[in-house]
């Protein structure tokens, strides 16, 4: 469960989230829209604390962000997978290295690692590069890495940054696929974007941000 | 965590940075070779100067005309001291053929004396730890009070120079210890500073991940004792060759250097003071880490 309580969020004397209130329920894939700098990105940031917010409560599971304490961190961070808007690839590993990643800092053996991350790079589509480096692969290659080391170490909740931005429509809908697969399985998913093509008719609720406001909530 | 990870990840940097890792183990090496040089001559004085307290000696000079009984009382009081560890009578008569062995050709200057002339004598040797000026002049008074005893002679220059020695090896040992000690710890601190910093990026995703400080750490603090050890095993192979060249190549001019003894100790403290120090430079390095 995610749940934000009068959440807000200044950057010098800039507001970038004001006042922030709702609930994603576990298990529930939700949407998060609005134009470029209305602050989705923030959002998300507040939850794996790469951003602490200035005001109000957040929880998400079992962790109060606001009573935290530092040894809390990693733990509160491994049970949220983040597709990063910006990638955060590692030019020095493979792309199965990257991956990897996710699984070596929990401590999971060498042999599960391989197991596990050929399967993530399977459901991705990119089994083949496995050995390739990040900077050798195209936007939407990169893309389907991160997806994939999000995936791999199955959290409870997955945060998606504009995850199909550098992806054609027919991979999209593969993306949108496999998290509404993972979904099924009780994770929960939160995916940030401004392509409505991803959530027309799904049914699903889409909150919308504009200039830091939960302005709207809807059904896509 | 997976230290084979760990492991993995610190020998990858110290090969992908390999200049920087090789300038500081090159560095930590002639460090600790300062330090094993200092303390493998250090060794050998300390060797030799124990010996010298062994040929100190007090004498004492006893009264003339002491009965057999009389003498054998002061011995027997002096045997009773814990300072002591062993005694030589010298009476007068062997005081005197020992000075006519002593002037050999020119010992007729004594055909002229109708008596002899010398004192009878105890030469008395003390354990070592009282070789000092102040214990050996409090000992010689509190012989001079035993009667039958005329006069107690000591050297006490030799005493003090014996004393003076020993503590000055310590402290020169001391102080050369932590100068270079402190340069090793902060050579692998800037080595480490340096590569963390160079993995920056790096270590934010891992941050981002999950990763807990233990395992965001321990990959550089396996790198800086790695380079501590490294540094150690080189200055080993330095100090073999410098020893190895005093005791085959100088020795031939300078025999006293074959006796120079090498300490077999330091094949294993070098390494071992090297990943020590490499080990408090990085946790120095590393600091307070935020998550
Ligand atoms: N570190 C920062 N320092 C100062 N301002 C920031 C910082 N990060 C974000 N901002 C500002 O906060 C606002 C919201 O940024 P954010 O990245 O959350 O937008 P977004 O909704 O994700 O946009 P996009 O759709 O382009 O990704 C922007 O105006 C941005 O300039
Ligand atoms: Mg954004």
């Amino acid at each position: 469960m995610i749940a934000f309580q009068n959440v807000s969020k200044f950057y010098e004397n800039q507001t970038v989230l004001k006042n922030i209130t709702f609930t994603v329920r576990k298990g529930e894939m939700a949407f998060l829209t609005g134009p470029s700098g209305a602050g989705k990105s923030t959002l998300l940031k507040l939850m794996y604390l790469a951003e602490w917010p200035d005001e109000g409560d957040i929880v998400i599971g079992d962790h109060h962000l606001q009573s935290l304490r530092m040894p809390e961190i990693p733990m509160l961070r491994r049970n949220i997978g983040v597709v990063f808007q910006d990638f955060k690839l590692i030019n020095n590993l493979t792309v199965f290295g990257n991956v990897a990643l996710a699984l070596r800092i929990r401590g999971v053996s060498e042999k599960e690692i391989k197991n596990l991350v050929s399967e993530a790079l399977k459901k991705v589509h990119l089994r083949h590069l496995s050995d390739s480096h990040p900077r050798s692969l195209s936007g939407g290659e990169q893309q389907r890495v991160v997806i994939a080391r999000a995936i791999v170490a199955e959290p409870v909740v997955i945060l998606a940054d504009e995850p199909t931005g550098n992806l054609d429509p027919n991979t999209s809908a593969d993306i949108i696929r496999l998290f509404e697969e993972i979904n099924l399985q009780g994770t929960t998913i939160l995916i940030a974007t401004h392509n409505r093509e991803l959530f027309r008719n799904t049914g699903r609720r889409v909150l919308k941000l504009d200039g830091g406001n939960l302005v709207a909530e809807e059904v896509g | 965590m997976s230290l084979s990870y760990s492991f993995k990840s610190a020998f990858q940097s110290l090969c992908r940075e390999k200049w920087i890792n090789i300038l500081s183990i090159f560095t930590v090496a002639s460090s600790l070779l300062i330090i094993t040089l200092t303390a493998f001559f250090l060794y050998n004085i300390e060797i030799i100067s124990n010996h010298l307290p062994e040929r100190f000696s007090i004498v004492a000079y006893l009264k003339d005309n002491l009965s057999q009984e009389e003498t054998q009382t002061i011995i027997d009081a002096l045997k009773k001291r814990g300072e002591i560890v062993n005694l030589k009578y010298i009476s007068k008569e062997d005081a005197i053929n020992e000075l006519q062995q002593a002037l050999k050709d020119t010992s007729y200057i004594l055909e002229g004396l109708s008596e002899n002339p010398l004192s009878s004598s105890i030469e008395i040797r003390l354990k070592k730890d009282f070789v000092t000026s102040s214990s050996a002049r409090q000992i010689s008074e509190e012989i001079k009070k035993i009667s039958g005893i005329d006069d107690v002679y000591y050297g006490e220059k030799i005493a003090e120079a014996i004393y003076l020695l020993k503590k000055s090896i310590q402290n020169i040992s001391i102080i050369i210890f932590l100068t270079i000690s402190t340069g090793v710890v902060f050579v692998t601190y800037s080595t480490v500073k340096i590569l963390f910093y160079r993995r920056k990026e790096e270590i934010e995703i891992i941050k981002l991940l999950g990763a807990t400080k233990g395992f965001i750490r321990m990959p550089f603090l396996i790198e800086g004792s790695a380079i501590g050890f490294f540094g150690g095993v080189l200055g080993i192979i330095g100090a073999l060759l410098f020893y190895f060249a005093i005791t085959y190549r100088l020795s031939m001019v300078i025999p006293m250097l074959k006796t120079l003894v090498f300490p077999l100790e330091i094949l294993v403290l070098l390494p071992v003071t090297g990943i020590l120090l490499g080990i408090i430079g990085s946790v120095i390095a590393l600091g307070r880490l935020r998550l």
